[in-house]
This record gives structure tokens, sequence and C-alpha cells, in this order.
């Protein structure tokens, strides 16, 4: 194994070992997670840095031009916003919302190690910033969908009365609102620019009815549901336990359109043999 | 260090209300039968504490003092009466177990109602009562005052305390659990009564504002706001009060409901469909049950209160192990650092001790010694400290090498009484 594998390979382990200690904690109703959670985390964050450091420099751009990198930036992304948001909201329950994806996501972004397809495209600062806003619009939108999650559990379990496992461990109603409008405006506007980038370039460079690549049409109906659920909120029209539903939904939707759809696209499918315009 | 501890104590378990008043030691006249306890002979500290629902007597006594029938003594002087009578409800409890009694008492372990606070500030006012009069300045105090360090830990670490134990605290929690903190929140309060006073009462110590109506007259409402530094609002405004409230506490006398599901509609609708805790402490209900099913509404009514408050018990009950846990930690952790204390002094004493024996041998035998010469006589002295020496080498190994067991204080003070080194 060369360095970036042991790196990566460690950052995997470190998440699962975070993951697995804020079982017992919040197990045990702790409201915040352990020293020992944080700190396994911490260090996988690093190390999974320092992995990216070392691809970014071995391909002189930001890795997140082919699958397995993207992903790795992505989860990446998220555990750093899994510290952020637990500095400010002390929300220990955070953990085991949070770092099953994040854990699966790496380690998939670790099994599907191979070689990086090179693309003279990839060196367009447009693409990057296609990318990398995306990237950043969809850690927001996993935010929103953990909150979400927390919220239509908080609110069953309220509504039922039924004081079962999470009644004592979850964050308050409003704490999982605010949480989840705030993750909402960040990455509605990430997602947007990055959208509108990724036009701007196909305009530039590709031909042919590229509006009909899957990845595109996927990510205007993510688009959409975000935009609604924007809107809505704004509007107070829609009910929190909707919102959330709808929030969920969206979220799949993201899944659907980052990994899903890259296995089939034409255009978007990282991969060198499909990729068919230039 | 001395360290010869007896509790003696009745609480709430072993004795009836008329055995505990009848032990009870008036607050006025506490600081004198602490202090009286304290210098009787061969005591050296005592504490006690005494509430409604526990007598607790704690002395420390000298090494070589039985403290039973001085406590005895006390306690059948101080109240006059045959202590034989009340025998059966006391509890004894000497050394590790009386300390763990206290560590269990301030973290309100014992307490009737498992994790109340009260019992905390009970056990601070004992100690403040028997520092006062000098009663505790020693090993005692030592371990009381590390006692209030165990229930604050206690505290941080479990959830023992956290949730609501009583019907009107059970509104204030479901509040929280969907609002986080109050500051800033409404509270409208309809109709009177105890129940829904005591509701708001807490609500209101949270941080939040109220509004009151009554469905009966205006200045039963005003009445009420001037009590709790409110506003009155008109039985006929009442739907722009509710639009404006977080928390709505009905507990009229109405025959019928009061909001009904189409009315809580229109106030969703004109909250913007911000969370709304609907609490129903009336008998019939106020609130039409179905209001529950909407959106962002969520309706309490009396039972639903009442199952809150027995899930929070059984919660409380799985808490409790996990203090325990706590409370078995710091035993050990208040003996390592008690014993580790005793250790150098009971070394430097053990060797001063064996230095003076044989100091005191030579000069014994100065008289049949005087005919050696210098070598000689070093040769002998050499033999003398290398006999003491070896003597020593094994309990002084075991002193210094048992710190992290628990039970090291005992071989500590075992190898004090051997060698006869006293305090």
């Amino acid at each position: 194994m060369n360095r970036d594998a042991v790196m990566l390979w460690s950052a995997v382990a470190l998440y699962g070992l975070g993951l697995a200690l804020t079982v017992p904690s919040t197990w045990r109703r702790r409201p915040t997670l352990t020293r020992g959670t944080l700190g396994a985390l911490a260090a996988g964050l690093t190390l999974h840095f320092g992995f990216l450091v070392s691809r970014a420099a071995e391909i002189h751009r930001l890795p997140i031009t082919d699958v397995r990198s993207a992903l790795s930036s992505f989860t990446f992304l998220a555990t750093l916003a899994f510290f952020l948001v637990y500095l400010r909201y002390r929300i220990g329950a955070l953990g085991l919302f949070m770092l099953p994806l994040v854990f699966l996501l790496t380690l998939l972004s670790a099994l599907r190690a191979g070689k990086t397809f090179e693309s003279p495209a990839f060196r367009s600062g447009w693409l990057v910033v296609h990318i990398g806003s995306i990237l950043i619009g969809y850690v927001g939108f996993f935010l929103t969908f953990v909150a979400a999650l927390m919220y239509l559990i908080r609110s069953s379990e309220l509504k039922s009365k039924n004081l079962g496992a999470f009644y004592f461990r979850l964050p308050p109603l409003d704490a999982c609102d605010q949480l989840y409008y705030r993750s909402l405006i960040l990455g509605l506007p990430f997602l947007s620019l990055g959208i509108i980038m990724g036009f701007v370039y196909a305009s530039r460079t590709w031909t042919g009815p590229w509006e009909l690549d899957p990845k595109i049409l996927a990510s205007m109906v993510t688009w959409l549901i975000y935009l609604v659920l924007f809107a809505t909120r704004l509007g107070g029209t829609w009910g929190g336990r909707r919102s959330a539903a709808m929030a969920i939904f969206g979220f799949a939707a993201v899944l659907a359109t980052f990994l899903g759809i890259s296995l089939w696209s034409g255009l978007h499918g990282y991969f060198p043999k499909l990729g068919g315009s230039p | 260090m001395n360290m010869n501890l007896l509790l003696v104590g009745i609480n709430h378990r072993t004795a009836p209300v008329e055995v505990r008043e009848r032990m009870n030691i008036q607050e006025s006249r506490l600081a004198a039968a602490v202090s009286d306890l304290a210098h009787r002979e061969g005591i050296l500290e005592g504490m006690i504490m005494s509430t409604c629902n526990r007598v607790e007597l704690v002395t420390n006594a000298r090494e070589d003092a039985e403290a039973t029938p001085i406590v005895r003594t006390f306690l059948a002087e101080y109240h006059h009466c045959e202590l034989a009578a009340f025998e059966p409800h006391f509890y004894w409890l000497r050394q590790r177990d009386a300390v763990r009694h206290l560590f269990r008492v301030a973290s309100s372990l014992d307490s009737m109602i498992l994790g109340e606070p009260q019992v905390l500030g009970q056990v601070k006012e004992a100690y403040a009562t028997a520092r006062k009069v000098g009663a505790l300045n020693g090993v005692l105090g030592e371990i009381v005052s590390h006692s209030l360090a165990v229930a604050r830990r206690v505290r941080r670490e479990t959830a023992i305390g956290s949730s609501a134990v009583s019907v009107s605290y059970a509104a204030v929690e479901l509040a929280k659990k969907i609002f986080g903190s109050l500051r800033g929140k409404t509270i409208l309060v309809i109709g009177a009564g105890k129940m829904s006073e005591l509701a708001a009462k807490h609500l209101l110590a949270s941080g939040a504002s109220a509004i009151f109506v009554s469905n009966r007259t205006y200045e039963r409402a005003q009445e009420l706001a001037r009590a709790f530094h409110g506003t009155a609002v008109r039985f006929d405004e009442l739907f722009g009060a509710i639009s404006r409230a977080d928390v709505v506490i009905s507990s009229t006398g109405a025959p019928h409901f009061v909001i009904a599901k189409d009315l809580a509609q229109k106030l969703l609708a004109a909250r913007r469909n911000r969370p709304i805790l609907l609490v129903d402490i009336a008998v019939p209900r106020d609130i039409e049950p179905a209001v529950n099913e909407l959106d962002n509404a969520f309706v309490y009514d009396i039972d639903d209160l009442e199952a809150v408050v027995e899930a929070n018990r059984r919660e409380r009950q799985r808490e409790a192990a996990q203090a325990e846990k706590i409370i078995e930690e710091e035993l050990v952790r208040l003996e390592r650092r008690l014993s580790t204390r005793e250790l150098a002094p009971t070394i430097v004493a053990i060797e001063e001790h064996l230095n003076r024996i044989r100091e005191s041998e030579f000069e014994r035998f100065s008289g049949r010694l005087s005919s050696l010469t210098p070598d000689q006589r070093q040769a002998v002295e050499a033999l003398a400290r290398g006999i003491q020496n070896k003597i020593l080498r094994g309990p002084l190994l075991e002193l210094k090498g048992g710190a992290d067991r628990p039970e090291h204080g005992n071989i500590v003070r075992l190898m004090r009484r051997i060698f006869g080194v006293g305090e």
C-alpha cells in the first residue's frame, strides 16, 4: 500500500471507530459526545485531509473530477460540517444520524480505488467550480436531510405520546427546524451556482442535445425540490412534517443524482469510454 | 490520619413518619447538637443531617475509641428516650459503607423521589453547620465535601435529575422538547386552577411571558395577570391571543371544546405553521383531541402528562444504575487519595521508630561495646542497620506498591499498628 492508501484507509477506520463510539454514548443518553468519539473523528478528518491534499498535488487540481475523488471530497466536507454543527448545537444524536452515511461513502470511495481517468476538460476552472459548488450544496442538503429526519422522529414521538428511545436523546423540535432551514439556505445557492456553471460550461464546449443528459435532468429535478422547500418554508405554507418528508425525498434525489446516474450518464459518467463529447 | 467512621441513621424507608419526627433534630438546635456530639470523649468529628425524610449522624472517632455507645448515649440523652424502642429503624454503617451512604444521599439516590435536587442543599447545610462549630476539620470534613463533588458529577454525567416527575413540570419539559429555550415564548393560560397556575409559574420561571384569559370574568384574568406579571385578555379576544401564544394551558370549566379543530386550523395558518403546544388540564376537556392530528400542533391532556411523568420515573431508575457506578468509582478514588497522603508520613514514622530502637539499644550496650576498635564498632553498627533495612524492605515495598489497590488504606493503617507508630 502506498502512503495515500494508508491515509485513506486509516481515515475510514477512524470514522468507523467514531461511529461505533457514538452508539454507546447515545445509548447511555449522554447529551454530548465523548472526547474519544470526537478525537477519533478529528484524527480521521485530518488523515482524510492529508489524503486529499496529496491527491491534489498529484493531479494538480482539486480532487473532485472523478467519482471516487468527488465522493471522498464530499465525505470530507460532510465530516467537517458535522464538526461545525456539533460545536454550534451540541447535538449528540447528530453522530448517529450523520456518521453511518459518511462512513459508508468514504468506504465506497476507498474501495473504488482505481486509475483516475484524465481528460483535458478537467483542467477547466469552470468545471472545478461547477463540481465544487455542487458538492458543497450536497453537504448542505445532507444536513437538511439529517435535520428533517430528527424532526420527523421527534415530532411523531411527541404526537403519538409514545415516549420511546429518542425522547431523551434528540434535540428540541425548534433546533431541528433551525438546522433544517440554515442548511437549506446554505445548500440552495451553491447548488444553483453549480448548475449555472455547468450550463455555461456545457453551452460553450458541448455540442448536441446535452440538455437531455440524465444527470442534468436529475439535477434539475433535485434543484426544483429544494426550490419548492425553500419557497414553502419562507411562506410558512407547509407544516413541519410535510417539509421534513419532502427534504428526505430531496436527499434521496441527491444521492440518485450524485451516485446512481453517474453510472449510466453519458456526459457525466466520469468514465472515459462513455464521454462522447470533447 | 485517623479514620474510624460510623454513620447512624433512619430514613423514609426504614422508619414511619412518627419515628422520624420523634428522632428529628430541629434546625434551630442543630448547631448545638453537632457541637455536643463532636466534643464527646473519643469523638473527633461529627455531622448531623435532619430533614423530614431522614436523620443521619456521622462521626469520626479516635482510632482506639468505639463510637457506637457514644452515639447511642447522645441520641438517648438528646431525645430523652430509651433508644431500644426505635432500634429496628436505625441502620449502623461503618467506614466504606458509611462513605458510600453519604455519597448516595448527596447524589439523591437514597431519596424518596429519585434524583430530586433538594437533598444536595440539605447536605450542604449540614456540612456548613458542622464546620461552623468546628466539628468537621479532618478526614470526615474532606469526605463530606467530596460527597458534594460526587453529587455534582452524578448530575452532570447522568440524566437522573433532568426529567420531570410532576405533572406541572411535565408541561415545561414538553415545551422544552419543542422550543428548546422558553425565553421569548408566550404562554396563554385559559381559565384558572391550581394546576394551570403551577404550570404557568414553572414556565414563566424558564423565561416565558404570559397572557391570561378567563372564561368567566375579566377581573379574574386581571388578578392572575397581576400575580404573574402578565397581561389579561377578554374572552372574546381569545383567538388573537392564541395566535400569539406558543404554549396554551387550558383549564376552563366549559362543557364544550374551547379550541375545536377548525379553530386550531385557522390558528396554525395564522402562525404560519410554527409549532404550538396545547396543554389541556380540564375535565371535561377544552381542546378537541383531533387537533393533535394537525401538523405542528401538539395536544396533551391530563392523562398524557401522567404518562410522561411515568416514563420519566422509569428513566430515572435507569439513570440511577449509572450513578451507582460513578459512586463506586469515586469511593475508590477517595480512598486512594487518602491513603497516598498517609503513605509518606507512615514510612517516615516507621523508619524513625526503628532508628530510635537501634540507637537506644546501642546506648544500652555502650558499656560493653567500649572495648571495640573504631573499625569493629563501625562493623557492628553496619550490621544493626543492615538487619533493620532487611526487615523493613518487605513492608515498605508493600506500602509503596499497593497505592492503586482499594484496600491500601487498610494496609497503611495495619502497618502503623504492627510497628506501633501512632498518629
